[in-house]
């Protein structure tokens, strides 16, 4: 049985389980070479991202300005009327202490006249369609500034769907999709990212008060080692609670994650011809000819 | 030759980009000759770059490719280790690794192991090698070439020990993943890949060089930290990792004769004892001969013994019981 680790010290600013603690100096630059090499293969030399306030955006607007540069980033906050005024306040402080470009694109008046007929509208098919109409704005200035779309979704919130399909997940490329929350703000606190994004309560903040934690009903820290000991380090459910997990916690996860497996995966082609995209026409996405001219 | 200079091109391929690869190695080539080398090695699949999927029989090269003969037309009194796709007379599509010396192709060798596990897939793209031979050279040691994956299976470096090697080279295209701060090095796969080599050179008291190439297809990331190890299991120059370059690295040669009078371990090696042992194996893997540790009714050839005979399907012919 393996011991339950003690938690790795962060002088206070959020818990960091010791077994999730990482080099945060190789992954930065492994990002960094990550970031420069998806560009340059694509004919790209800025990217643009959207940034919401949270610390998953601010983070990877760090590790793209520490790549390319700030002057070669166009972050763009898109707030809905509900939005929370200190996101945009936090999102402000990164672009002011970063000096990368940055816009403002209210989304309010599209999502609005789209449910005007529609009062009745849950929660769950506004925030999405939010999550798309943001989507929809990155592309149209993944045109106009000419540069490729940076993804800012984390490990943790990928793996149980905890996203958007075609939403907030749809980018270019992500450089933190492989770590989990707890991972993230290791990264922002050896970046200097503002101590009050990284201690906040995540939130998707479609609501006011809106958390995740109180939404999914669990702590990240906690999620983040169950996740890590159940798919990177194979345990089964029951040596996960050997290991002081709670049996139905640990079950209602493997849940989560069984049914959002389409999110994070291409929608298969149904097999007709000789060769298929995916299937057996298997070719880099970057690859000789394949840059923009 | 006793001092021997060796060059290092740690380098990031463009992925399936051959004659920018190509006009590279010629610029490396020329580089390490004028800093004074004797050797020069290029990683696993420096001329077409690693995650090829189908794009590799687009980048396949004969041995009698003009564009192989313009690289070894450049090893006039040099030694140089060069990887790329090579295609067979029969068309089958290996990952291989070449010594050029003299201005000729002196030596390929063939990776035998395909790791298609985890994040490779190579046994879908490529053959595996049947051969491994150390080899002559112009250095005055004999060599052992390997590619990557075969460095994880050991009996690859002892075989081309016990066959005349006394410089072991592996080049690669390792893929660094594993953050965990509790690694020596920061990243788990550095962490693995030195302790491997090190113990390789001291198991087999031979030089160990590797050349890892850095930068990025697609997801992955390669993490260079290119090596030279000595014959006592002693590192001699570590390259940065994720960083290109061309490094060089001052050895003598005399090291190994030194290590190998003081530390007779391949005088002692029991080769024979080896072959008898390995040969029973594969008999009682192939069900030729009684396996010892076999599970009591387990029929030939597998070690566990069915639950209940009975319930085999028709048509199953029980073999002879122990």
């Amino acid at each position: 049985m393996t011991a339950v680790p003690s938690v790795t010290d962060t002088g206070g600013l959020f818990e960091l389980p010791a077994e999730l603690a990482i080099d945060t100096d190789i992954a930065r630059r492994v990002i960094g070479q990550f970031i420069r090499g998806q560009l340059r293969q694509a004919g790209f030399d800025k990217a643009v991202l959207g940034l919401s306030g949270g610390i998953d955006s601010a983070l990877v607007a760090y590790l793209t300005a520490e790549a390319i540069g700030a002057g070669k980033l166009l972050c763009v906050m898109m707030p809905y009327r509900a939005s929370s005024p200190a996101s945009r306040a936090d999102a402000e402080e990164v672009v002011r202490r970063l000096g990368s470009a940055s816009e403002v694109v209210d989304i309010s008046p599209t999502v609005d006249a789209f449910f005007a007929d529609d009062p009745d509208a849950t929660p769950l098919r506004r925030g999405n369609f939010m999550a798309r109409q943001r989507m929809a704005v990155l592309y149209d200035r993944s045109v106009t500034w000419g540069g490729l779309v940076v993804g800012t979704g984390n490990k943790t919130e990928s793996l149980i769907g905890y996203t958007t399909l075609f939403g907030d997940s749809a980018c270019a490329f992500n450089p933190i999709g492989d770590l989990y929350k707890s991972q993230v703000r290791q990264i922002a606190a050896a970046m200097g990212v503002p101590e009050q994004i990284i201690t906040k309560a995540p939130s998707a903040d479609l609501w006011p008060g809106q958390t995740d934690e109180s939404e999914a009903g669990f702590s990240y820290p906690v999620l983040d080692r169950l996740l890590f000991w159940r798919i990177d380090k194979r345990r089964s459910i029951d040596e996960l609670v050997e290991m002081g997990f709670d049996g139905a916690l640990v079950e209602r996860v493997d849940r989560m994650v069984a049914t959002s497996e389409f999110k994070r995966q291409v929608p298969p082609i149904a097999k007709l011809g000789p060769r298929t995209a995916g299937v057996d026409y298997l070719y880099p996405r970057r690859r000789p000819g394949s840059a923009r001219g | 030759m006793t001092q021997l200079r060796i060059a290092l091109a740690q380098i990031a391929p463009q992925l399936g980009m051959f004659d920018e690869n190509l006009a590279l190695h010629h610029e490396l080539i020329s580089e390490a000759r004028a800093k004074g080398a004797g050797l020069v090695v290029f990683p696993e699949l420096g001329l077409t770059g690693y995650l090829l999927q189908d794009l590799a029989s687009e980048v396949a090269i004969r041995l009698d490719d003009p564009r192989l003969a313009t690289l070894a037309a450049e090893t006039d009194g040099l030694s140089v280790v060069v990887s790329f796709v090579e295609e067979s007379g029969d068309h089958r599509l290996f990952i291989a690794a070449a010594l050029l010396e003299d201005g000729r192709i002196r030596h390929v060798h063939r990776k035998l192991f395909l790791p298609t596990y985890g994040l490779f897939d190579e046994r879908r793209f490529f053959a595996a090698g049947d051969l491994l031979r150390a080899t002559p050279s112009r250095l005055g040691v004999g060599l052992g070439l390997a590619v990557c994956e075969d460095f994880w299976h050991v009996s690859v470096p002892q075989l081309l020990a016990l066959d005349g090697a006394q410089m072991l080279i592996n080049v690669s295209s390792s893929p660094g993943r594993d953050l965990a701060a509790t690694n020596e090095v920061g990243l788990g796969t550095a962490t693995s890949w030195r302790t491997i080599m090190r113990t390789y050179a001291q198991l087999t008291t031979s030089f160990v060089v590797f050349c890892n190439r850095v930068g990025i297809d697609e997801s992955i990331s390669f993490w260079g930290g290119s090596e030279v190890i000595a014959p006592t299991g002693e590192p001699l120059f570590s390259a940065p990792f994720f960083e290109e370059g061309l490094f060089t690295v001052d050895v003598s040669l005399a090291d190994v004769r030194r290590e190998r009078v003081a530390l007779p371990l391949l005088r002692d090696e029991r080769p024979e004892l080896a072959v008898r042992e390995m040969a029973r194996i594969v008999a009682e893997r192939a069900g030729l001969h009684p396996d010892t540790t076999a599970e009591d009714g387990a029929d030939p050839g597998l070690d566990v013994a069915p639950g209940d005979p009975i319930e085999r399907p028709i048509g199953f012919q029980p073999g002879a019981r122990r």
